[in-house]
């Protein structure tokens, strides 16, 4: 919970990491890419205030100890959605696997949200243990993650073939939060791959379930906005934008929110530490504090009021996963206007 | 101009293709050495993991630019600490094409990713020269009408000064005023600005402050 000037914010992170990327796990022969990958997100942590980084060594490796203080005691987090990444080319055990996300979930009850993940090229072994892992899990989400390297692949689209039985499975059993994240490789190697049309397809095709661009398809902004104006069931992912840009590139982070207030609005849009690439503390405290510039340069863009950013910390996650947020932080009237963006209507 | 300078003008020709930014003023030329006629170029980029593609662009991009700088013999570039970089660098210095570089994990070359890519140039290039109530080509001048020349033609669209002023990505004449394309070109070029700010913090962090030797 966050309290700021009297309002009480109910804050639900809903994208963040429990993650073993310690060179113990680096797979064997693989070790500069496990490498390359953890410096990579420890770069991004870089982004955020100085005083919030860490050494390479913690990033690559932290305890349930400095998960409960980073998020829970210091980081105003009420509950948080546990993502899961597999990446088992690059890391012995996986980056962080729901098994290994399901050891802290006893320590934290009511707190965390598991959620699971596929991989379409891993067939009907994949479909088992998706199925598998809702059954012991009661999984509501998974996390898609393009990009993986698999069996020689570097990633695959949401539209391939394989994936259809993921995706009706994911409809049959309920797991109707559908995380994507888009990454630098994909099949074939000539097309872009941080391109979203894919998930217009799928959207479009699965109306049940609901999907959460990460980072806002960031680096393809462009294409996620109008997209997601398109589909009623596209949500943007904030993990990033708050992260990678409020601090270090404060006028390009209100420019960004101007256009996705525009474009997606205040009821689309769920806040995501990323944890542990930026701890939350800082993340909340400065959006609950973010104004919009009072400057001619944001005159077009819409303003984010209290109502807004309470939805945003936690209140439109809280829909999605049926959690049950207790009156003192729900936001006082009837839900905005879903026609308020230029949105499509349901 | 020292034989040096010269190259590195020419690789001040080579654009980022996802930015539509020259890689030396975003920091790519990592270092540039000239022996005799022998040119080394280093491009290093904002994360190992840069995407494949648009990094062998620019690693072809940067050969081919210095090339054709007279009095160059063999160039070599090579594309730093980064995860495809073996593949990328044996392709470009052998002057193959970026199928030989990954075998059967392409669908084509890259030309339709460049195309697609500059069509947001275009776009996002001409947020910038929409408070001139311009209706010709020729009525717009400074260095983002000539990038939106450059880019017109390298796509067919018409450059010549009586051509209209604004296009559509795909070509086709849309007047300053129209609302939708304001908004998608400013979008647009707010996703390039912000693309392209998030690259050089990510360089900075990864390199220090240290430019080109």
């Amino acid at each position: 919970m966050y309290e700021k000037d009297g309002e009480k914010y109910f804050v639900l992170d809903g994208h963040l990491h429990f993650w073993d990327a310690s060179p113990a796990n680096w797979k064997p022969g693989n070790e500069e890419y496990a490498k390359g990958w953890i410096e990579c997100f420890h770069a991004y942590m870089g982004l955020g205030p100085p005083e919030t980084h860490w050494t390479l060594e913690h990033f690559q490796k932290y305890s349930a100890d400095d998960f409960e203080k980073d998020v829970f005691q210091n980081g105003h987090v009420d509950m948080a959605v546990l993502q899961s990444t597999y990446l088992k080319a690059w890391y012995t055990d996986g980056f962080n696997t729901i098994e290994k996300n399901a050891s802290i979930l006893d320590r934290f009850p009511g707190k965390l949200i598991l959620n699971g993940r596929w991989d379409p090229r891993e067939g009907e072994a994949g479909l088992r243990q998706l199925e598998a892992d809702h059954a012991q899990y009661g999984i509501q989400g998974v996390k898609l993650y393009t990009a993986e390297w698999h069996n020689g692949s570097r990633g695959w689209k949401l539209t391939d073939p394989e994936a259809v039985p993921f995706l009706d499975m994911c409809a049959d059993l309920g797991i109707k939060n559908i995380h994507v994240h888009k990454g630098p490789t994909i099949w074939p190697l000539d097309k872009d791959a941080f391109d979203v049309s894919d998930v217009d397809h799928v959207a479009t095709d699965y109306q049940s379930l609901n999907f959460i661009v990460e980072h806002v398809g960031l680096p393809r902004i462009e294409d996620f906005c109008f997209m997601a104006t398109q589909e009623r069931n596209v949500y943007a992912g904030l993990a990033v934008v708050i992260g990678g840009l409020m601090h270090a590139r404060p006028r390009f982070f209100a420019k960004v929110m101007g256009e996705l207030l525009f474009w997606v609005g205040e009821d689309k849009m769920l806040f995501g530490s990323d944890y542990a690439i930026w701890e939350p503390k800082w993340q909340v405290e400065g959006f609950a504090a973010w104004e919009m510039p009072d400057h001619e340069d944001f005159a077009d863009y819409p303003r984010l009021g209290v109502e807004g950013k309470k939805k945003i910390l936690g209140l439109n996650a809280a829909k999605l996963y049926g959690v049950e947020v207790p009156a003192e932080f729900q936001v006082a009237g009837t839900p905005a206007d879903p026609t308020a963006a230029v949105g499509v209507e349901g | 101009m020292t034989l040096r300078a010269r190259v590195y003008e020419a690789l001040g020709t080579v654009y980022d293709p996802e930015l539509d930014e020259p890689i030396t003023t975003l920091g790519f030329v990592g270092s540039c050495v000239v022996h005799g006629g022998d040119v080394e170029v280093r491009l290093r980029l904002p994360t190992p993991q840069c995407a494949p593609n648009f990094a062998f662009l620019m690693a072809a991009d940067a050969r081919r630019a210095v090339r054709t700088v007279s009095e160059v013999h063999d160039v070599t570039v090579v594309l730093e600490d980064h995860y495809t970089g073996e593949e990328i660098n044996g392709a470009v210095n052998d002057g193959h094409g970026f199928s030989d570089a990954f075998p059967g994990e392409t669908a084509g070359d890259l030309q339709a990713l460049r195309e697609l890519f500059q069509r947001k140039a275009l776009l996002a290039r001409q947020s910038r020269l929409l408070s001139v109530a311009a209706t010709t080509l020729g009525e717009l001048s400074g260095p983002d009408a000539d990038r939106c020349r450059a880019l017109r033609r390298a796509l067919g669209i018409d450059a010549s000064d009586d051509a209209p002023a604004f296009v559509t990505g795909d070509g086709t004449p849309v007047a300053a005023s129209d609302v939708r394309f304001r908004r998608m070109a400013s979008l647009t070029a707010l996703s390039l600005e912000t693309n392209g700010g998030m690259c050089r913090d990510l360089l900075k962090t990864r390199y220090g402050e240290v430019v080109a030797a």
